[in-house]
């Protein structure tokens, strides 16, 4: 479904990713993550085709990313990191201009936004009293994760999808990602909450300063380097070891 | 795996096209700006309506006032045809170039519709027609007393030609501010394309803004009878755009002999050359530029670098260090941001282009009847330059960080504002009255005239402490969409007036021997009222928000 071979993105002297090599099949759960910087979120960005790799190439769902974009992007559903939005469009009105976008009709889409309602337990009028700008963090998110999917993508990328939302909404989002893979849906989950891509992914990739350090299922890497938890092994590779001890002397300069 | 048409549910109504939807959203977006604080649904566009229309009231005043001129028998139609031309040229430049790097570029934007299946193509044309819709309205506005002119001087046809070369204007107008992205993308690259911008969009409007003051002074005189008449044609008239589309007037609705066609056929090639070139050729640079923009990576600048290190340095120069903590961190803030941020840049810089610009024109044009009035007119015009650029000042697209102005214990905006009071004072206030000083002292030969600066120097101090006591003195706190306000270019022009009459009465006194009576009088009312507006703006408490 999702094929990277050798994917590279330079800025200037800057290697943001490193020659990214992965094949990623369809229905599977992704857990894409990597300490600050590593590059995740420009690897996302390039295979959204947002921006342009300097080397190597992508297909998604059989599409070069180079070549075809727009074919790329029809098939892809996003969640980013800023969650950005209009703000100043009602909550159905920016829904409705991204189903447009997609070529869904107004009627169908409405119907489809009733659903991610229900989903997500609102009343309709939320989404038109207010303008988005409004709206709380939690809510935004959540026009936001009903943007991407509104046109049934077959890709989904999550960049930080749980910022803002509240403990229920946050254990409904788990689970629907859950049932979408089933439903043969590949999502690509960026997270810096480990537990939870540890619970929810099939696979976990790690990398740091653009390079593919670790690919595999949560448990067989736990055990394998004997970490205990997904937490433990992403700090011991990604040089975080010291980081309860510099904590310590951290906190130690405030006493007064 | 599900495929899509199968589990949406039947199509009812056809989805429609992308570009009209793109075109809605922008129209929208600038109706009701980007942000939104809060706002109701039902009140949010009502209100910006409004104001819309106020904007295209004051344009209509203002297209009325110029073209009232012209109502003269003996004008020729060219002179009411580059009259009208050059305000719009200026006006819709102004628009366009200080409008199109947010509307082209808007980093919140890339992140919601680079992912969508929109070709770079559809995307940059919805917005390219949304701009030039708006500018035919305020274009429109500008041009009704024109048109309005030429019927009442019974030429039916030209209303006619000058609305199909005033859209032509538009699009030449918008092609070029485009055109000038895409080559400072092309030649210097999408690494350097923000610096560029911001350096190209402020010159441009520099040159506008100098253009609109200069050139109708250069091209009209008044005649004995008092009327506005062109003056005699000099070779370079045929370069400037606003002439072009002139002579399409000219041609078609007035004279049509062989100069006016030739100018009537530089317009057609010119836009047609230009919007061939931003919307066409050079289309494809645009998705550089949007994949710029949608970059999260921090590239190393030197520039930047040295810029921090001469703000922190400055920080350090007495009296700034003498200011308290609070009131220098408001300094250190707007200093950074007049010359770090390209929306406070492309607001603050056009501007104050007049201020600069206006005294210089006087200046020159010193009259033996009034000697000195133009360097107390430059004294009374510089001094509202703190007014402007801290009114300019208060917006930002970061307007919510300054959330931690309120967090932090500070009892309320006194001190912050105080700091960016004084930083518009050191940074540009006085050394703008520094070079227009230089300029009055090498041309007109003369130290006794640099005393009329006086007047002006008295009043900065409490000119710069008005937008602190009316509460709009905080630096970075208000979302751009509440800068479009007609009110607040009254209030300026009010304290412009205000200015205009010191000027005056500073250069009466001046020729009547009675100027240092006058000096003595404007200290005694100047001192209380410093101090009275320093212990109000210290007294205040931050307003609650809403």
């Amino acid at each position: 479904m999702i094929s990277l071979n050798q994917l590279t993105k330079r800025f200037g002297q800057q290697i943001a990713v490193n020659a990214l090599t992965l094949e990623i099949p369809a229905g599977q759960i992704v857990g894409f993550l990597g300490p600050n910087g590593a590059g995740k979120s420009t690897t996302l960005k390039m295979l959204t085709g947002m921006i342009e790799p300097t080397e190597g190439s992508a297909t998604i769902c059989g599409f070069d990313l180079k070549t075809q974009p727009v074919e790329v992007k029809r098939n892809v559903g996003f969640v980013p990191e800023s969650g950005a939005v209009f703000e100043s469009l009602s909550g159905l009105e920016y829904l409705e201009m991204i189903a447009a976008l997609y070529g869904i009709p107004q009627d169908a889409a409405r119907i489809r936004i009733r659903q991610f309602l229900t989903f997500f337990d609102l009343s309709f009028d939320t989404l038109t009293d207010k303008l988005l700008g409004a709206y709380s963090k939690g809510m935004r998110r959540k026009v936001v994760i009903t943007a991407a999917l509104l046109h049934n993508p077959k890709v989904v990328f999550f960049d930080e999808p749980l910022d803002g939302l509240d403990a229920n909404a946050a254990v409904g989002f788990k689970a629907l990602i859950q049932t979408l893979a089933r439903e043969g849906k590949t999502i690509v989950y960026s997270s810096h909450i480990l537990d939870v891509v540890e619970r929810v992914c099939d696979r976990v990739i790690i990398i740091d300063k653009g390079k593919l350090l670790l690919d595999g299922k949560p448990d067989e890497l736990v055990a394998t380097h004997n970490s205990g938890t997904l937490e433990h092994l992403f700090t011991q590779l990604t040089g975080g070891q010291e980081l309860e001890r510099r904590a310590e002397d951290f906190a130690k300069t405030f006493r007064s | 795996m599900n495929s899509r048409p199968a589990e949406l549910p039947p199509v009812m109504n056809p989805a429609p096209p992308q570009t009209q939807t793109l075109r809605k959203l922008f129209l929208t977006i600038y109706l009701r700006g980007r942000s939104s604080r809060g706002l109701k649904l039902k009140t949010a566009p009502k209100s910006v309506w409004q104001k819309l229309a106020i904007a295209l009231l004051v344009y209509t005043v203002v297209g009325f006032f110029f073209s009232i001129g012209f109502l003269s028998g003996h004008q020729p139609l060219f002179a009411l045809a580059i009259s009208a031309h050059s305000m719009t040229f200026v006006f819709l430049g102004m628009f366009v170039s200080t409008s199109a790097g947010e509307v082209l570029f808007n980093k919140d934007e890339a992140d919601i519709l680079m992912h969508r299946p929109i070709s770079t193509r559809d995307l940059l044309w919805s917005k390219i027609r949304v701009m030039i819709q708006i500018s035919l309205w305020l274009a429109g506005a500008l041009n009704l007393g024109g048109l309005l002119v030429a019927f009442y001087k019974g030429n039916i046809l030209f209303p006619l030609v000058h609305i199909f070369s005033t859209v032509l204007e538009a699009l030449f107008c918008t092609g070029s501010v485009v055109l000038t992205y895409q080559l400072c993308l092309r030649w210097f690259g999408r690494e350097r394309l923000d610096s560029f911008m911001t350096m190209t969009q402020m010159l441009v409007a520099i040159a506008l803004v100098m253009a609109g003051q200069v050139l109708p002074r250069l091209m009209f005189q008044l005649n004995e009878k008092g009327w506005l008449e062109l003056t005699p044609s000099h070779w370079w008239f045929s370069l400037l755009p606003p002439v072009w589309f002139a002579g399409l007037d000219d041609a078609v609705a007035a004279n049509g002999n062989a100069g006016a066609w030739l100018l009537a056929a530089l317009s057609v090639v010119a836009t047609a050359t230009v919007v061939w070139l931003a919307f066409g050729k050079l289309a494809d640079n645009y998705l550089a530029g949007l994949q710029s923009v949608a970059e999260t990576v921090t590239r190393p600048k030197t520039r930047s670098n040295s810029q921090r290190r001469w703000t922190e340095i400055i920080a350090t120069i007495p009296p700034i260090k003498w200011f308290s903590p609070v009131s220098r961190a408001g300094f250190i803030l707007t200093t950074a941001y007049l010359f770090r941020d390209r929306d406070v840049k492309l607001r603050v810089f056009p501007g104050i282009a007049p201020m600069l610009i206006m005294p210089l024109i006087f200046l020159f044009r010193d009259t033996r009847q009034m000697e000195g009035f133009g360097a107390a007119f430059s004294s009374g015009f510089l001094a509202t330059i703190p007014l402007l650029v801290l009114d300019l000042l208060q917006y930002s697209q970061q307007w919510q960080a300054s959330d931690i102005f309120r967090v932090a214990p500070m009892a309320g905006p006194g001190q912050l504002s105080q700091g960016a009071r004084r930083a518009v004072l050191f940074i540009l206030a006085f050394p703008a009255f520094i070079l227009i000083g230089f300029i009055v002292w090498v041309a007109q030969h003369t130290v006794s005239h640099l005393l009329l600066f006086l007047p002006g120097l008295i009043l900065i101090p409490i000119v710069s402490l008005v937008p602190a006591a009316m509460r709009r003195g905080v630096p970075l706190s208000l979302p751009n969409e509440e800068i479009k306000s007609a009110g607040r270019s009254m209030k300026i022009m009010i304290v412009m007036f205000g200015a205009m009459a010191l000027s005056g009465i500073a250069s009466w006194t001046f020729n009547a021997g009675v100027f240092w009576w006058f000096m003595l009088a404007e200290v005694v009312l100047a001192l209380p009222a410093y101090l009275g507006l320093s212990a109000w703006v210290s007294r205040q408490r931050w307003k609650p928000l809403e």
